[in-house]
């Protein structure tokens, strides 16, 4: 039976189990305290575990960053939350210069188990609130970069997160957040025990015969209801979840591919230089350019993304969208 | 007070310079081949910060940090190994010169402008709850008191009263341009006002002002009054890096600073003005200080560089 919470409540009940187990953990973001987060995802846990391990911090995000950096090198393990992905510019230099390099820079003699959590993805907030981002993580080296698009995943990829030694940024979907458990197609049981996902293990999410679709994030979802829609057309989709970008599982996309012959990649990040290329790029290496018949991509097309409904339709991947890709792929084969 | 014998910051200073000097000797033989920023002329501040900082503080230090790694305690011979690109290195060879990190120390640095300072709010961070009465130390330079990190850092130091030191090596020129040209304020210390810190301008060429200076800030930033900013004014006797061309300065300038502004000549005057220590007391220390690091070069040389094959060890943990 599912309990039915909201993502954002997994997150935080993922969190507060950690912080029963892990007095090392601490919580600094904006809004991660008296109000739980903006999106939910830190409910109760000042209240929990008080001001100084979750704490509010002023629209610093650099400092508090470079906190997190310096928190995990004095032998702690900090969620730093930045709020919006889209903020990632006032402070990407702590992030991928010193929280992604230091562990490699030291020669293994620092640890960084600092947890960079963000929401991605688009909830209608237009260009500077909606950016998914992950390709530009998994782009600068030493990041574990994971994009939970179930219940299920949400619960247990924060708990390798935070009991791993390796940094890592934590991806939300924003309009997966105060989605209900019960509502998703995969992965929406949720024990409410500790349990972790794996990092860089790619789940198959349905499985089918006629076509790999490789996506992540909140394109799971929105994949699994065209490959719904698809089947009753008598198209048989197989939709892997890749739930990590770094590390990427491409054993399991390949060992599918293998047998499907045909990849489209969605992606709500934009196309060019990210995900989608990269997930084409490995299956070839792994496989060859005799075993795969088609490839596809389907993604932002590179424009920011616009504020007016009818626009935002346009750029994004949704059910539909998804679906005329695999369509247009079907009617070429 | 905290203060050491002047004698003992002249031996820390002496070394300090060859230890650079020898790194200078290691760039032009291409033994270490990329940028190298030397401290030579700021030995005071590093030297000063010695007495005042206990192993268990975290000091984060920047692009000019040898000095400061020495002051901190860094063990000398793996910090040369890793300016020397070597597998003995403080790093394995993987950080160099800019990127030395010692957990044993608390010691570490960035090659960012300004950078160090959100790292060591973290270390503050860490002090202040766990109720330890130690303290996060940035070296910052002129130029990356101009970042906004350094107000955020400064702000919320100052709104939770961290324990968190912010020394100032302000030797007048970020890379080319004058810092006064670049300035709102007479001085940086000034700002200390605006976030309700200690703050105070320092000699940086007299030793013994900063290492009084410095122990008064820690000793703030230690008694929970929060933090402080110590601006110490200096030269940087050599450019930016080595192979500057250093065009932005005049030769009489950089005569003038080498005759006039140099800390360990300073020093010795002083000594020797004082009847503390002779002339053959004193050259004996540079003597001593030049075998050793001679020696230690030496060593370091025979080292071997990591071995190519390796070059992904370290990204991950598991």
């Amino acid at each position: 039976m599912s309990r039915n919470l909201s993502c954002s409540q997994i997150v935080a009940e993922a969190i507060g189990i950690e912080m029963e187990r892990d007095e090392r953990i601490v919580v600094l973001g904006e809004d991660v305290g008296a109000i739980g987060g903006v999106f939910g995802a830190t409910r109760d846990l000042q209240r929990r575990f008080g001001d100084k391990r979750v704490r509010d911090m002023p629209i610093s995000e650099m400092a508090f960053t470079g906190m997190g950096v310096g928190l995990a090198m004095a032998g702690y393990r900090p969620i730093v939350e930045v709020m919006f992905a889209d903020f990632i510019g006032a402070c990407l230099e702590q992030v991928y210069n010193a929280m992604a390099k230091i562990p490699f820079m030291s020669g293994g003699t620092m640890r960084m188990p600092m947890v960079l959590k963000t929401a991605g993805g688009c909830i209608g907030s237009a260009a500077q609130h909606s950016q998914c981002l992950w390709g530009l993580f998994a782009h600068l080296p030493g990041m574990k970069v994971v994009t939970p698009g179930s219940p299920y995943d949400y619960k247990g990829l924060m708990a390798s997160a935070l009991e791993g030694e390796d940094p890592v940024v934590y991806i939300e979907h924003q309009s997966q957040m105060s989605k209900k458990a019960a509502t998703f197609r995969h992965g929406a049981e949720v024990p409410a025990e500790r349990y972790t996902v794996p990092i860089g293990k790619a789940a198959v999410a349905r499985q089918g015969r006629d076509l790999t679709l490789v996506t992540l994030s909140a394109c799971v979802e929105q994949s699994l209801e065209a490959a719904e829609t698809l089947f009753s057309e008598h198209i048989d989709v197989e939709v892997v979840d890749l739930r990590t970008v770094v590390p990427m599982d491409i054993e399991t996309v390949a060992g599918s591919v293998a047998r499907t012959q045909r990849l489209l990649v969605v992606d709500e990040d934009y196309l060019s230089f990210g995900v989608s290329g990269e997930v084409v790029a490995r299956v070839v290496e792994l496989l060859g350019t005799t075993a795969v018949k088609q490839v596809g991509r389907h993604g932002n097309p590179d424009v920011p993304v616009p504020a007016a409904k009818t626009l935002e339709d346009a750029v994004l991947p949704r059910a539909g969208s998804i679906a005329n890709a695999v369509r247009r792929m079907a009617a070429a084969s | 007070m905290s203060n050491r014998p002047l004698i003992e910051h002249f031996q820390a200073m002496v070394r300090m310079r060859l230890f650079d000097e020898i790194c200078m000797e290691g760039f032009r033989s291409r033994e270490i081949h990329g940028e190298l920023h030397t401290g030579i002329g700021q030995e005071a501040i590093a030297a000063g910060l010695a007495a005042a900082l206990a192993s268990v503080d975290a000091l984060v230090s920047t692009h000019r940090n040898h000095m400061h790694a020495l002051a901190k305690g860094v063990d000398p011979r793996a910090l040369m190994a890793e300016i020397f690109e070597k597998e003995t290195g403080l790093c394995r060879g993987r950080g160099g010169h800019m990127h030395p990190f010692d957990r044993k120390t608390n010691f570490s640095a960035t090659g960012i402008v300004g950078s160090s300072l959100p790292v060591a709010l973290g270390y503050a961070y860490a002090f202040w709850i766990e109720e330890q009465p130690n303290v996060g130390v940035a070296v910052t330079g002129d130029g990356g008191t101009n970042t906004g990190a350094f107000h955020e850092c400064m702000n919320i130091a100052g709104a939770w009263k961290l324990p968190f030191v912010v020394v100032v090596e302000n030797n007048a020129y970020a890379i080319s341009v004058p810092i006064a040209s670049v300035l709102a304020t007479p001085t940086i210390a000034e700002r200390a006002a605006a976030y309700g810190a200690w703050g105070r301008k320092v000699d940086g060429r007299d030793v013994e002002a900063v290492a009084d200076a410095f122990a008064e800030a820690m000793g703030h930033a230690r008694s929970g009054k929060g933090p402080a900013i110590l601006e110490a004014t200096c030269q940087r006797f050599q450019g930016h890096y080595e192979g500057d061309h250093d065009t932005y300065r005049t030769r009489e300038e950089k005569k003038r600073m080498r005759a006039e502004d140099d800390p360990i000549a300073l020093a010795r005057g002083k000594l020797l003005a004082s009847g503390e220590a002779t002339e053959p007391e004193l050259d004996a220390i540079v003597g001593e200080s030049r075998q050793r690091y001679g020696a230690m070069l030496a060593a370091v040389r025979a080292d071997p560089s990591p071995p190519a094959k390796e070059f992904r060890r370290f990204l991950f943990v598991a």
